[in-house]
């Protein structure tokens, strides 16, 4: 399976997509929370989207930072879905989405903190052991840190490290905290575990005031985060890549665009190197 | 647990001051920022409330409906991993809380549940459909009906009228709803207590049609069979047309 750029499905622009015609990712990504257990219309569109697509997926309900237990009914039903459309690529935030059992079906933060590290990398390795595969986990963007003890990339590191996972690089959002932190996004970079990149993210932002951008995923990528991007993949090994839009969905062909300007990006900076670019469990 | 109790209180605190925006201390964060994440985490229930329930959230006063989202995503902890189902909390907790009496709009549960059970029957996963043949002599068999289908009750009439206008309606309304095989789309049907009761038996697969006309020229104390067969069969007809009825029982 030779792939390259995908996009994140969503139903927003799904009629156009499935015709085929303008938009041609190499893979599509998402979410198995709005996808599992449906029938119906979506489930049809699902399928359809699975006969033409390599798919990936990338959760939002497993809250790997909750402190409570992992909900397995919900991991099982994760897995059975996984299964079902041959999904390769399971991926999950460094965040957490429940708390006092409560849903809030968004990112927060999860402290900065040594008892935390050992409390998310167990609870990763639990999923990695119930799904029977490695898992990515992704550096999510934060707007404040909470009751943070060690910076941020000394925590994704030690998380990834200890949870013997993979990690989701998720370059736009390197560089959204490193502008909301003041912090140097390219020293950020070099101080993960970048052996173990088995996937990327790519997506736009929205500056919402002077000292803060908020990682909306609803604008084209700007420039900066294209030269973080071209100056990361010299550090990886080739993975696939994809670019998130959830939000103010363009014309189509202006995603194909970007996937382009990535395609010729990755091509430049990994082929050149003659390897082949696939999806890693 | 490897989590200390400090660190769990700090998340402790900010997850519930995303559900009620009540000021909160939390260790080395910048307040200022915080504002955002309640914004964020309150937009997508707010969002998922308003995708599922356009006609309570048009037709009810836009203050009323803010403070009721608010109630509900400050007091309840929503369950559902999946977030499309989450509405259903909503609706439930609306009634558990007698909103319908506190705020003065006595459709208020029949209306929730009108829009969610449309959502549940679209989004459902899909159902097989039974063994069965096409037959010209229905008396003496089951009727196989689309199993993707739901019989519902409401006491005003929010299916057919604008919410305020059902106000001084209350009766007993019967509808099926049920999802087109081909389209996905769902499709309802007002029904009588009679047809009702002759759907339910149907649905439930134990009777053949002459029987359950049996029952029901004894329950509703009919005594024109060949009426009630008529009307019957010409409602089953209109059905089996728009792709409910299917058939008759293999076996
Ligand atoms: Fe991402």
């Amino acid at each position: 399976m030779n792939i390259k750029t995908g996009i994140g499905f969503r139903k927003d622009f799904a009629e156009e997509f499935l015709t085929g015609s303008v938009l041609k990712p190499g893979f599509v990504e998402l979410a198995p929370e709005n996808w599992m257990k449906i029938g119906g219309y979506w489930k049809k569109k699902l399928n359809q989207l699975a006969k033409m697509y390599p798919i990936t997926s990338h959760g939002l309900s497993l809250s790997v930072g909750s402190p409570e237990t992992l909900d397995m009914e919900f991991l099982k039903n994760v897995k059975q879905f996984l299964k079902e459309y041959n999904i390769e690529i399971y991926s999950e935030h460094l965040s957490f989405s429940k708390c006092d059992n409560a849903h809030l079906y968004d990112l927060l933060p999860i402290p900065f903190r040594e008892d935390a590290v050992k409390h998310v990398a167990e609870r990763i390795k639990q999923v990695q052991d119930f799904l029977g595969r490695r898992i990515a986990i992704e550096n999510v963007s934060y707007y404040t840190p909470v009751a943070a003890e060690m910076d941020e990339a000394t925590f994704v590191s030690n998380v990834i490290e200890e949870a013997d996972c993979n990690l989701l690089l998720d370059v736009n959002n390197v560089y959204v905290n490193s502008f909301n932190h003041n912090y140097d996004a390219k020293s950020f970079i070099e101080k993960l575990p970048l052996n173990r990149v088995a996937y990327i993210h790519m997506a736009g932002h929205t500056k919402v005031a002077p000292d803060l951008i908020i990682d909306t995923h609803g604008e084209a990528i700007i420039d900066p985060v294209y030269e973080l991007f071209e100056w990361t993949l010299d550090k990886v090994k080739p993975v696939p890549v994809l670019l998130e839009r959830d939000f103010n969905i363009p014309e189509l062909a202006e995603m194909q665009f970007e996937l382009n300007n990535l395609e010729a990006i990755m091509t430049r900076k990994w082929e050149t190197e003659n390897k082949s670019i696939v999806v890693s469990k | 647990m490897l989590l200390k109790t400090e660190t769990y209180k700090q998340q402790s605190s900010i997850a519930q001051y995303c559900r009620d925006g009540k000021e909160v201390a939390i260790l080395n964060a910048k307040p200022e920022r915080l504002p955002h994440y309640r914004r964020l985490v309150f937009n997508v229930v707010k969002d998922a409330l308003e995708t599922t329930y356009p006609i309570s959230h048009k037709y009810i006063d836009s203050e009323v409906w803010k403070e009721i989202v608010f109630n509900f995503f400050s007091e309840h902890k929503c369950k559902d991993p999946q977030v499309w189902r989450m509405p259903f909390e909503f609706y439930e907790f609306c009634k558990t809380k007698n909103y319908d009496e506190k705020y003065d709009l006595p459709f208020l549960n029949n209306l929730l549940y009108f829009e969610w059970v449309e959502v549940e029957l679209y989004m459902m996963e899909d159902i097989s459909l039974p063994q069965f043949l096409y037959s010209d002599n229905w008396l003496q068999k089951r009727i196989a009906v689309n199993p993707e289908h739901k019989i519902i009750k409401l006491e005003y009439p929010v299916h057919m009228e604008k919410p305020f206008d059902t106000v001084n309606k209350k009766g007993d309304y019967f509808l099926l709803l049920y999802r087109e095989k081909e389209t996905g789309r769902i499709q309802f049907t007002n029904l009588s207590i009679l047809f009702t009761f002759l759907l339910e038996n149907i649905v439930s697969a134990e009777k053949t049609l002459e029987e359950i006309f049996n029952d029901i020229l004894y329950i509703f104390g009919i005594n024109h069979l060949e009426m009630l067969q008529n009307e019957s069969f010409k409602f089953l007809n209109d059905l089996k047309t728009r792709g409910f009825v299917l058939g008759v029982y293999k076996k």
